[in-house]
């Protein structure tokens, strides 16, 4: 390794760097931003998505029997049950108990004083293997004599998905809006070094550099911009993580806030350095005319 | 060593700067490219280090058709020709010996050649005492010098110079010839373009006068005003 060589190229990237502090400010607080607002809303979508899939692997399809099924009846149903292999597993919920779960489930708010008979029929809680099937086998119990009628809550759960997958979208077009202008200002700063670098890249050309070597400098510049914005905008998510979690945690309890960190870190600094990296090999490439 | 054969070059506003020029220079000689204003001069240095491409005509380089020379290949032909200008082009917030060392740097020169090859470029130009300076803190004919010791860092076999004393008062404009003079004698075939009468008439060289373009003479040990000789010179 030759020290002396990377001294020196440091010290040229070193010098483009500050010769621009403002702009290089500016282009840096743009990545910044564009950043933060894509990690939240990439740990945002994760947590959305994780939240959906655990919902519907719960789902359960609520199977409601006609008032004069008893006990014994409900018991062929059980077994038709047993036969259809989407589904996973029954749980008989008698009258009595359905009451006593709504008790449960509402507490003291739940006045039975008024109530003069138990409305709930006789029922089956049916788990299927997989939240896809869950429509199918709603609509094929729904035909069994003595089922009144079955109920599942897939419908809120895919339309809060497809929700999600809305806003994914839209966010994502913000987010790549946002992209662009980062890597318009990067370009536009490293055009100015460009300009302001005229006299050495002028001589550079004149001694013999390659354009690879006189490209270098300006493209390890704008690489350094975009993860610096990266690194600071991490910064930032890093402390709104800590901040802001747990207070949001503790307020939707029901959500559970989780997403893959480092992974969405790595993200975060990639887009960074893409947008750095690209956008000065373009302006580079653009205004040296070498 | 340099070889031009009917060199037209045409700007793209229309100005014929070049109109069918031949001229050959053998390995080791040193040339004065004399002519008014306007004339060519420039234009023809910046042909040979691939500035530009004639119109129309070839113009060798050491063996390389430079005029049909691909981009890629032009940064190793230019690290075989040094060039001095009137201005010196120096880069003001380096030192003199970063100015020098910038050449080899940006070609990527190796650390150990770095330090073996500036401080000899500095000794041969005779500012191995000043390499600490700022360009600003030197008199114009030791920038030129700098200028020279940049251009020479690499070893070129060529060296063209624009006017290199354009900028320089008697003394300095002789220290310089001098210079080059010392330069060529150890094997570098050098070219100078300039309107100083003094410095071509007291050198006796071989002198190419251009005119409107086209070479009007071309003189072994020639004046600057063909025939008239010394009676011309106006100072020394
Ligand atoms: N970039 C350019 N575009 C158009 N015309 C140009 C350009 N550069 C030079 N010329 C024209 O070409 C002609 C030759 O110019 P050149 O610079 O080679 O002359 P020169 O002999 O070096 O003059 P001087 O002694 O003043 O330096 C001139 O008429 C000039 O106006
Ligand atoms: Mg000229």
């Amino acid at each position: 390794m030759d020290w002396g060589k990377l001294k020196f190229f440091l010290g040229e990237v070193g010098s483009n760097f500050t010769r621009n502090a403002a702009m290089q400010l500016t282009a840096i607080g743009t990545v910044a931003v564009t950043v933060v607002l894509l990690g939240a809303f990439l740990y945002v979508r994760d947590t959305l998505a994780s939240f959906g899939t655990g919902m519907l692997s719960k789902i359960e399809v609520a199977v409601y029997l006609n008032d004069d099924v008893d006990d014994a009846r409900a018991r062929t149903i059980a077994v038709r049950f047993a036969q259809d292999r989407r589904i996973w597993g029954a749980t008989y919920v008698p009258k009595r108990d359905g009451l006593r779960r709504m008790k449960s489930v509402l507490g003291k708010d739940f006045d039975t004083s008024l109530l003069t008979a138990n409305p709930f029929p006789n029922a089956f809680h049916v788990r299927v293997r997989r939240p896809g099937d869950v429509p199918a086998v709603a609509a094929s119990i729904a035909k069994y004599p003595g089922v009144a009628k079955t109920d599942y809550a897939a419908d809120t759960v895919t339309k809060l998905l497809r929700i999600a997958d809305l806003l994914g979208r839209v966010g994502l077009i913000m987010i790549g809006l946002l992209v662009v202008t980062a890597a318009i200002i990067i370009a536009n700063t490293i055009r100015l070094t460009v300009f302001a670098r005229r006299r050495e890249i002028a001589i550079m050309q004149l001694v013999g550099a390659t354009n690879m070597y006189i490209r270098m400098p300006f493209i390890a510049e704008g690489l350094l911009a975009g993860l610096l914005g990266a690194g600071l905008a991490l910064g930032i998510l890093y402390i709104a993580r800590l901040e802001l979690v747990p207070k949001l945690a503790a307020t939707i309890a029901f959500v559970p806030f989780h997403a893959n960190e480092p992974l969405l870190a790595g993200e975060c600094l990639a887009v960074g350095a893409t947008v750095g990296f690209v956008a000065s090999w373009f302006s580079v490439g653009r205004y040296l005319r070498v | 060593m340099i070889s031009l054969r009917g060199v037209t070059l045409t700007y793209p506003n229309g100005v014929r700067a070049l109109d069918d020029v031949d001229l050959e220079v053998a390995k080791g000689s040193f040339v004065f490219l004399v002519g008014h204003s306007g004339t060519g001069k420039s234009t023809l240095l910046k042909l040979l280090y691939r500035e530009m491409r004639p119109t129309s005509g070839e113009v060798t380089v050491d063996n390389i058709r430079v005029d049909r020379l691909r981009r890629s290949k032009v940064p190793a032909l230019r690290r075989n020709i040094g060039v001095v200008f009137q201005d010196f082009k120096l880069l003001s917030h380096k030192t003199v010996w970063e100015n020098v060392a910038f050449a080899l740097q940006v070609t990527g020169a190796n650390t150990k050649d770095v330090k073996r090859q500036v401080p000899r470029s500095l000794d041969l130009v005779g500012l191995s005492h000043k390499s600490r300076m700022l360009p600003s803190e030197l008199s114009g004919g030791e920038q030129q010098r700098a200028a020279i010791a940049r251009a020479l860092v690499n070893n070129p076999k060529i060296l063209l110079c624009d006017e290199p004393t354009g900028n320089l008062d008697p003394s300095n404009t002789t220290e310089i010839m001098e210079l080059l003079q010392r330069i060529n004698l150890k094997g570098t075939t050098v070219l100078v373009a300039t309107h100083n009468a003094a410095v071509v008439d007291r050198m006796r060289r071989r002198v190419v006068r251009l005119e409107d373009g086209r070479v009007l003479h071309d003189d072994e040990r020639g004046y600057y005003f063909r025939g008239l000789g010394q009676t011309q010179v106006l100072s020394g």
